[in-house]
């Protein structure tokens, strides 16, 4: 049953979805950050510093190198387009009546392959060394991950007998005992993907200056001003949406409503919305402390980091088929 | 002067056994007179001020001695050029009076004949040559004199390490080198016009006129073929760090030639101490390298020292050891940490960071100087260092040793950090030898050369250092071997405290004034030899040679790289840590 456009759930929800994932991201960047810095006994930056820096860059005038093409002036808003897009696949405080399609897994996946090739391109743009390089190497492990997350979707879509990521938030939460077994075998796998696709360690050290040793920042080492914050946004934004899936589907508590919520409460919202942030927090400082616990792999040694994501979701399946 | 007991066995056994029994109970002089007695009927051999030796070689006699020396496997330390060198003639007779050297007799009847002096000087050759070796089993350094005109021959081809200083040479003082199978410039870029030699004395120092849009690239090596191309990095990098160019022919990610260009911040040091009295010398000898300052002024010093026949007081040499071992610890423990961060792994590297500050405050409370300048003098130290600090320094090194053990420890049981170290990055035992390469990197690769024991100086002749050798050659055993050193300096430290004697600290100074002369002093560096020649003419510096570890080691990069995979490469970098400014006076 296909719900009515426009259905005043879905507007609510395009509006109040977005702007809560790009209000909150970047402060889940700073926390990590906050928390590696702990580990290492440092105090870290301010917890809202990546708001401040993002204000400083938006004031910033771009510098584009003589030899980039358009692909340098559109990927900033385009990426930023995308992930936004993909925020309505995600609901972080409630679900809504959305119409066929959105909250569909492949298109999810899709949507931020389109983000890293154009991410890519951009890093080829300019013409300077890191960027190709950087480029390079994150389409060479991109080959590895990209059949290593669809396999770990394609295992979330088995337990949960579904392809959309809102009937599956809705199914966990409406679940009694949500966990099951063969959901924390694959949320260890969407753990790795949070890992791998934000570039963090053990894959990709985002607190490196060494260009030679870079994958994720070698590609937007010629952005500047403007753009910049764009991409650490689209950056942030894209962080956020991976872990609201894994919370969303490991520990759905606090998640508004099922398809069918009519009257949504303001104070409903709030109590989500908290939930959700409070979660949030706790999966950041988990990524902040697993990324404090070892060191960067070997470039050639990561296939075996994604392969781990691969065999817990190959698991996953398998138990389910033999169940 | 007896063979030395230097214990230079290696890993993989006594392969110089043969040779050391060959040379027992002879001394280094009747060693090389013996080795060019084919060669040159007399050789006139000289015995420098700091047990040197000073070997004179004419042209014909020195391409027949190159191979000999290639033979025997000398291994040449360093190269440098002189103009108008005059020798010491005029104070032979005045040297004999610290009677410290008890050869000096015997010498003068080989080498210091009366009028040979000046029947020389009305037609000298412009430029002196001097070729500095060492051989397994003797403490001397060799120093053979090479009086050449307007062109040289080129031993690189025999010394792989010579390569590098004949181009310095060339750039130096215009000398040519034709047979070289390197021309390139060295030290001066493309900016500099051609025919500026700065080294030579008709060069007034001054303001440069530089080529503005200089035309002319600097011809790296062409590697080419399917799927081969360079990735230039540097000189300005992403990181707070000196200036290097970089030039890596890879294919994918495995590096298969990396060709290093240096020298974007020459100073010009060695033409800044011509024609200053030594003391005004000091100050710039402690800025050659900014974290080796101990290192290097202890070098200066010592070889100023030497040519003036001062003599320093024991308390002095007790203090200087105190300082250079704190330098190592501190230069050690920034590297371990840096190490670690190169891994993506912050948390290993803290622990070394909070520690290295905190040697860094106690060289402040000691010396008044976080990097130990203006402590040493010519004689001694400018100031003592009172027993109560030295006994505070003594209970934090107590203290010191659980914290770096712990964080050692913490670092050797992270599996991921083991796996990015281990095997990495390896030098060849093989390189040792023809690349010259010293300090902590060799003793990684399996040569148990350090200056300390094997040309010792200062008090170590007295206390010598524990050594830890490895042979695996890798970042792993690099970072092991600095381990081992930040604690055997400690240990060093320790005991040195203990035993320290009272008294002066600064012999008075020559009534006359410094002496004339010239001395060729090394010090172990925590970056490996370190060494300074000193010559003075009429009380004033005329040629200040400084040859510090990181020259020769820069060369270990190239190879140490291969085979290893582009972001491996600042790794790598970092377990040698090699200093920009110690190359590039």
């Amino acid at each position: 049953m296909t719900p009515d456009f426009p259905n005043l759930s879905f507007t609510l929800f395009c509006l109040l979805n977005t702007g809560f994932v790009l209000l909150v991201s970047p402060f889940y960047m700073s926390l990590i950050k906050k928390v590696k810095a702990a580990a290492q006994g440092r105090k870290g930056p301010r917890l809202l510093q990546n708001y401040y820096d993002l204000r400083k860059l938006l004031h910033r005038e771009v510098v584009y190198s003589p030899t980039s093409s358009g692909v340098m002036r559109v990927t900033p808003y385009l990426n930023l387009a995308v992930l936004l897009l993909a925020s309505l696949f995600v609901p972080v405080i409630f679900i809504p009546d959305a119409p066929a399609g959105i909250g569909n897994i492949i298109v999810f996946i899709y949507l931020l392959a389109i983000e890293r090739f154009f991410t890519a391109l951009c890093g080829l743009d300019a013409g300077s060394t890191f960027g190709g390089m950087g480029s390079s190497r994150a389409m060479s492990l991109s080959a590895v991950i990209e059949p290593t997350m669809v396999i770990s979707f394609a295992a979330l879509a088995y337990v949960l007998k579904t392809v959309d990521l809102h009937e599956m938030f809705a199914i966990t939460s409406a679940s009694a005992i949500p966990v099951s077994p063969t959901l924390v075998l694959v949320s260890i796998s969407l753990f790795i993907i949070i890992i791998v696709e934000t570039g963090r360690l053990p894959v990709d050290n985002p607190a490196t200056h060494l260009e030679l040793t870079m994958i994720n920042e070698a590609m937007i080492l010629e952005q500047s001003g403007k753009n910049l914050a764009l991409i650490e946004l689209t950056h942030s934004v894209k962080q956020t949406l991976l872990m609201a899936v894994l919370i969303n589907i490991l520990v759905p508590v606090g998640l508004s409503g099922g398809p069918n919520m009519g009257d949504l409460a303001v104070s409903g919202l709030l109590v989500s919305g908290l939930a959700f942030l409070v979660k949030a927090a706790l999966l950041a400082v988990v990524i902040g402390l697993f990324e404090s616990s070892l060191s960067k792999m070997r470039l050639f040694r990561l296939p075996v980091f994604y392969m781990m994501a691969f065999f817990f979701s190959a698991l996953t399946i398998l138990m389910e088929v033999f169940a | 002067m007896k063979i030395n007991t230097e214990k230079e066995q290696t890993m993989e056994g006594k392969q110089n056994t043969e040779g050391m029994k060959e040379k027992k109970g002879m001394t280094a002089s009747e060693y090389i007179t013996g080795l060019l007695r084919d060669i040159s009927k007399e050789p006139q051999i000289k015995n420098g001020k700091n047990g040197e030796l000073y070997i004179p070689l004419p042209e014909k006699e020195f391409q027949e001695t190159v191979p000999v020396l290639d033979r025997e496997e000398f291994i040449l330390l360093g190269l440098f050029c002189v103009q108008d060198f005059e020798g010491e003639n005029e104070e032979k007779g005045e040297n004999e009076e610290g009677g410290e050297k008890g050869e000096n007799e015997e010498n003068e009847e080989k080498g210091g004949k009366g009028g040979k002096g000046e029947k020389d000087k009305a037609e000298a050759p412009a430029f002196t040559l001097f070729y500095a070796f060492r051989k397994r089993g003797f403490s001397e350094v060799f120093v053979f004199l090479h009086p050449v005109k307007t062109e040289a021959s080129s031993i690189a081809k025999t010394f792989p390490s010579a390569c590098w200083y004949e181009r310095e040479i060339r750039d130096g003082f215009g000398l040519d080198f034709p047979d070289a199978f390197d021309k390139r410039r060295l030290f001066l870029h493309e900016a500099y016009p051609e025919g500026f030699h700065p080294l030579l004395k008709s060069f007034e120092n001054g303001k440069i006129r530089t080529i503005e849009n200089p035309q002319e690239n600097y011809p790296f090596k062409r590697l080419e073929g399917e799927g081969v191309y360079q990735i230039p990095v540097g000189p300005v990098h992403a990181g707070i760090i000196e200036p290097g160019h970089f030039r890596f022919s890879v294919i994918g990610e495995p590096i298969f030639n990396l060709e290093i260009r240096m020298f974007y911040k020459h100073r010009g040091i060695e033409k800044l101490a011509e024609g200053k009295p030594p003391a005004a010398c000091l100050p710039i000898a402690e800025a050659i390298s900014g974290d080796e300052s101990a290192a290097n002024s202890v070098a200066f010093c010592t070889a100023v020292e030497k040519l003036a026949g001062l003599r320093v007081p024991e308390r002095a040499e007790y203090l200087r050891a105190v300082l250079l071992e704190l330098e190592r610890i501190h230069s050690h423990l920034g590297d371990l940490a840096g190490m670690a961060t190169d891994v993506g792994f912050p948390r290993i590297t803290s622990p070394f960071l909070i520690l290295r500050e905190e040697i860094f405050r106690q060289n402040d409370v000691l010396t008044g100087s976080r990097f130990l300048k203006g402590a040493v003098d010519i004689g001694g130290m400018k100031q003592d260092i009172p027993d109560k600090l030295l006994e505070k320094l003594a209970s934090y090194l107590e203290n010191f040793e659980g914290r770096f053990e712990k964080a050692f420890r913490t670092a050797m049981s992270s599996s991921s950090l083991i796996d990015r170290f281990s095997t990495s990055g390896v030098i060849k035992k093989k390189l040792i030898t023809p690349l010259n390469l010293t300090g902590p990197i060799a003793r990684a690769s399996g040569a148990a050369y350090d200056v300390r024991t094997t040309h010792p100086y200062g008090i170590y002749g007295k206390i010598p250092p524990e050594r830890k050798v490895l042979s695996t050659g890798d970042v792993l055993s690099r970072f092991e071997v600095k381990a081992a050193e930040v604690r055997a300096s400690r240990a060093l430290i320790r005991k040195l405290v203990l035993e320290i004697p009272a008294g002066p600290v600064l012999c008075p100074p020559p009534v006359a004034g410094i002496r004339d002369g010239f001395a060729l002093s090394m010090v172990e560096a925590p970056r490996g030899q370190t060494l300074h020649w000193v010559y003075v003419k009429n009380g004033l510096v005329d040629r200040y040679k400084v040859r510090t570890a990181s020259f020769c080691n820069w060369k270990a990069v190239e190879h140490a790289v291969l085979d290893n995979i582009v972001p491996d490469f600042p790794l790598i970098n970092k377990s040698l840590n090699l200093s920009y400014a110690g190359t590039d006076l």
